[in-house]
């Protein structure tokens, strides 16, 4: 029972019922299965940005170019959907995909191959795929009328009266949980983080691993591409700009050491979750609109301070009772 | 498995740290491999495992020439060692520290978890061991780290298990438990090389031995035609074949001293005292306390209890600043991570920790540094090409010297050098020495923890003896034979 209470996970999961409750009393509006549905849908690209931010960051990395990846990648395919409306839109998510994986392929290699630091790397294609935004879409922005309503549709389909969205999300929180439990790679990327010396007495090619986990990001950040798009109905170059660092928050707050090596997918979607919540919950009830940015930053940092405190590491002993 | 190596050299940067060494292990025995810190042993075992490549000479399995360029090639090879360092993974579980990197699938290709947890648990039962395969690595006991080191070497189906002083940390209970585990992997048919610094235990686990000395082959027999006294002559015989060029000094009154130091699970107990232009060593095992209780000291660790005199006033040191401005200072062993910032000149360095004595109102003062790093420079004799060239490529010797200047800045009069000499060339080890006697004799007091017993003997004058967090004795070194210091240092007697 101590156990399951010292739980982070369970820990952050209280956290996020506390807040839901305190802001029920204030505005009980906000806890009406459609304001929650509404959060969900909100959080959903967040989720989803995370648990791929998590893979990364699992090998004591971290990718920074996220954000920008994410523009580049809806840029490109928007671009494309208003010269050929005619394409099914499953066309465009695909190849959101794959322009994402490429983009994030490329980090992978500078890190792996020609060894720049990856905070070195990822700032520099922060910038860079951000700067070939402006380069293919002569600084333009591409706005909802311009999209064709297929491109559009798919986004706003329902299930359960939930959004398409949060099921995606909930796709993505499966996928990655059964590949970083359930599959060789993602047991290896544990190890990698872990322990990278003793990772590598064991045989585990540590290159590969970069790249994969790059390409990865960087494909969830193309398949966020298409998503950013189709929700807001808008392509610019200003979409999503500074987002890296709230997926980053969302991977801390739930427990993914920026050391490597540790962190439950569970609570990486918490952390996003609760993110989320306070994002929506703020101006839901009457914080003036100039403290609420300041509000969040403080809650999140209770939020890991709480979850962090709660695990104690036992100390090396030298003298031993005999 | 048989094991043969034929003839094995290794060097590093000029120090011989195997000479033409032989080594049979013959199968189905455990065989003791033994010698002091820095003999080899840990040299031998690196290149066994794939870590280190030998300069020369051959390595033979079954009566056929290997070669092992990395540690996966050991693993295959049937070779798995136990290590004191950990290459364990804390935040994974028992079951997965066994199967790292040999994790079974289904035919699905997704990770059988079941299978492997069922495993583990079947190992574990058959080891006798008393883990539950869930837990995590980090809340298990040393003794229990080792246990699931041992299951993981034989799901990987070794032949050969290394064990570097696997029963350096462990409480007699454990240590007996350890003993029936390596008895019942011999009953497997499994080869074992067991390092040890504990004779008694080596005598009863053992069937053969092997001991090095200066990384030269000494003696290599069965268990049975030796004993204890034998084998402590083979380990510590030698003469003092280096130069310690110690003046004599007539040392004068107490300067230092600690009363009843105590830090739970650290050290308890400590009294010891130091005199004006005296050298006194610390001897013990790695991780016998020495080195804890001189950051304690020092001011970086917090004491439980005990006191602290200066020139026979009671001192409080919560802080390193307290302890430099009462003129103690500490060298630590991790000289290139604590004691140097590696991007900044040797200047830089030097004049590190006395910024506020070169400035005035808080701007630096070039030429009083420029001034005092010369003098530190020629006096040390540290080498640089030139003025402004980063420490960090300078050679070991170099380094440790800019180190020793930066605290000589400050102008201390009790100096702590932990390991001081170790992983370092043989002529700036000496040109140390030298200086250690300079400094005494200009009147400093020095406290030198180290592993090397030669050193000891040659530059102390009193040897505090440590095993396992307390003083065993405080030895006069005249008076006092290695042996006996061994005997200390390893907690018999």
């Amino acid at each position: 029972m101590k156990k399951i209470l010292l739980n982070r996970d369970f820990i952050l999961f209280s956290i996020i019922l506390i807040i839901l409750i305190a802001v029920g009393f204030a505005n009980p509006l906000f806890v009406t299965p459609k304001s929650i549905s509404d959060v969900l849908t909100d959080t959903s690209i967040l989720i989803i940005l995370a648990l791929s931010q998590m893979i990364v960051i699992l090998i004591r990395a971290i990718d920074l170019s996220v954000a920008s990846n994410l523009a580049l990648s809806g840029m490109l395919i928007s671009l494309l959907s208003t010269v050929h409306p005619e394409l099914p839109v499953y066309y465009f998510i695909a190849l959101s995909c794959v322009i994402g994986t490429i983009l994030g392929v490329l980090n992978g290699i500078s890190i792996a191959i020609l060894k720049v630091p990856f905070i070195v790397t990822t700032l520099g294609t922060l910038s860079i795929y951000r700067g070939l935004i402006y380069f293919v879409s002569d600084g333009k922005q591409v706005y909802s009328n311009e999209f064709s309503e297929d491109f559009l549709a798919l986004i706003h389909v329902k299930f359960l009266s939930l959004s398409f969205l949060f099921w995606l999300a909930v796709l993505v929180f499966i996928v990655i949980y059964i590949l970083l439990n359930h599959t060789r790679f993602g047991r290896n990327l544990y190890s990698l983080g872990g322990n990278p010396d003793a990772a590598k007495y064991i045989g585990i090619n540590e290159n590969k691993y970069i790249i994969m986990a790059y390409s990865l990001s960087g494909f969830f950040a193309g398949l966020c591409g298409y998503l950013w798009v189709a929700r807001y109905s808008v392509a610019s170059t200003q979409i999503a700009i500074g987002f890296e660092l709230t997926v980053i928050s969302a991977c801390v707050v739930g427990g993914i050491s920026v050391m490597g090596g540790v962190g439950t997918v569970l609570g990486c979607v918490l952390g996003a979750l609760l993110i989320g919540l306070i994002r929506n919950a703020l101006p839901a009830v009457d914080i003036s609109q100039f403290w609420q940015l300041a509000i969040s930053g403080a809650i999140i940092l209770l939020a890991i301070i709480i979850n962090t405190k709660t695990e104690q590491r036992k100390e090396k002993t030298i003298m031993v009772e005999n | 498995m048989k094991l043969e190596l034929k003839n094995i050299s290794k060097n590093f940067h000029g120090v011989k740290a195997l000479q033409n060494v032989d080594f049979q292990l013959q199968e189905n025995s455990i065989h003791a491999l033994l010698g002091e810190n820095g003999a080899g042993k840990s040299t031998l075992v690196k290149i066994l495992c794939g870590v280190y490549q030998p300069d020369s000479g051959i390595i033979n399995l079954n009566n056929k020439q290997q070669s092992i360029p990395d540690p996966s090639a050991s693993l295959s090879l049937g070779i798995s060692a136990i290590h004191q360092e950990s290459v364990m993974f804390d935040e994974l579980s028992v079951t997965e520290n066994v199967f790292i990197g040999n994790h079974i699938t289904k035919s699905n290709g997704l990770v059988d978890w079941g299978l492997m947890q069922d495993k583990t648990n079947q190992l574990l039962k058959d080891l006798e061991a008393n883990i539950e395969p869930n837990e995590k690595i980090k809340d298990l006991s040393i003794a229990q780290r080792h246990i699931v080191q041992i299951s993981r070497s034989l799901i990987h189906d070794a032949d050969i298990v290394i064990m570097d002083e696997p029963t350096a940390s462990l409480s007699q209970k454990e240590i007996n438990e350890l003993y029936t585990i390596i008895r019942n992997l011999k009953k497997q048919n499994k080869s074992i090389i067991f390092i040890s610094h504990k004779l008694d235990e080596v005598i009863e686990v053992c069937d053969e031995f092997t001991v090095l000395r200066d990384g030269e082959l000494i003696k290599s027999d069965s268990i049975q035609n030796t004993n204890k006294d034998q084998l402590i002559t083979y380990m510590a015989g030698r003469e003092v074949n280096q130069i310690f060029p110690k003046n004599d000094v007539i040392i004068e009154n107490e300067i230092f001293e600690v009363r009843n130091l105590f830090k739970k699970t650290q050290f308890k107990d400590i009294n010891f005292n130091l005199r004006k232009k005296e050298i006194l060593g610390f001897y013990g095992l790695v991780g016998s306390g020495r080195t804890e209780i001189m950051k304690s000291i020092f001011g970086i660790t917090k004491l439980d209890e005990g006191e602290i005199l200066f020139k026979n006033q009671k001192i409080l040191i919560k802080k390193p600043s307290d302890a430099i401005d009462q003129g103690i200072v500490y060298l630590s062993e991790e000289r290139q991570q604590l004691g140097m910032t590696g991007l900044m000149s040797v200047k830089d360095n030097i004049n590190m920790a006395v910024m506020d004595r070169n400035s005035n109102f808080y701007v630096m003062n070039k030429l009083k540094e420029i001034k005092n790093s010369s003098a530190m420079q020629e006096k040390l004799n540290i080498k640089v090409s030139y003025w402004s060239q980063l420490t960090q490529s300078l050679s070991g010797g170099n380094q440790q010297k800019t180190v020793i200047a930066k605290w000589l800045s400050t102008k201390p009069e009790v100096l702590i050098l932990d390991e001081p000499t170790k992983g370092i060339d043989v002529r700036s080890k000496s040109a140390v020495h030298e200086f250690m006697g300079e400094l005494v004799e200009e009147g400093m007091s020095i406290m030198m923890i180290s592993s090397e017993l030669p050193e000891i003997l040659g530059m102390c004058d009193r040897v505090v003896v440590m095993y396992k967090g307390l003083i065993k004795d405080i030895l006069n070194v005249k008076e006092a034979s290695s042996e006996q210091i061994v005997k200390l240092a390893s907690g018999e007697s």
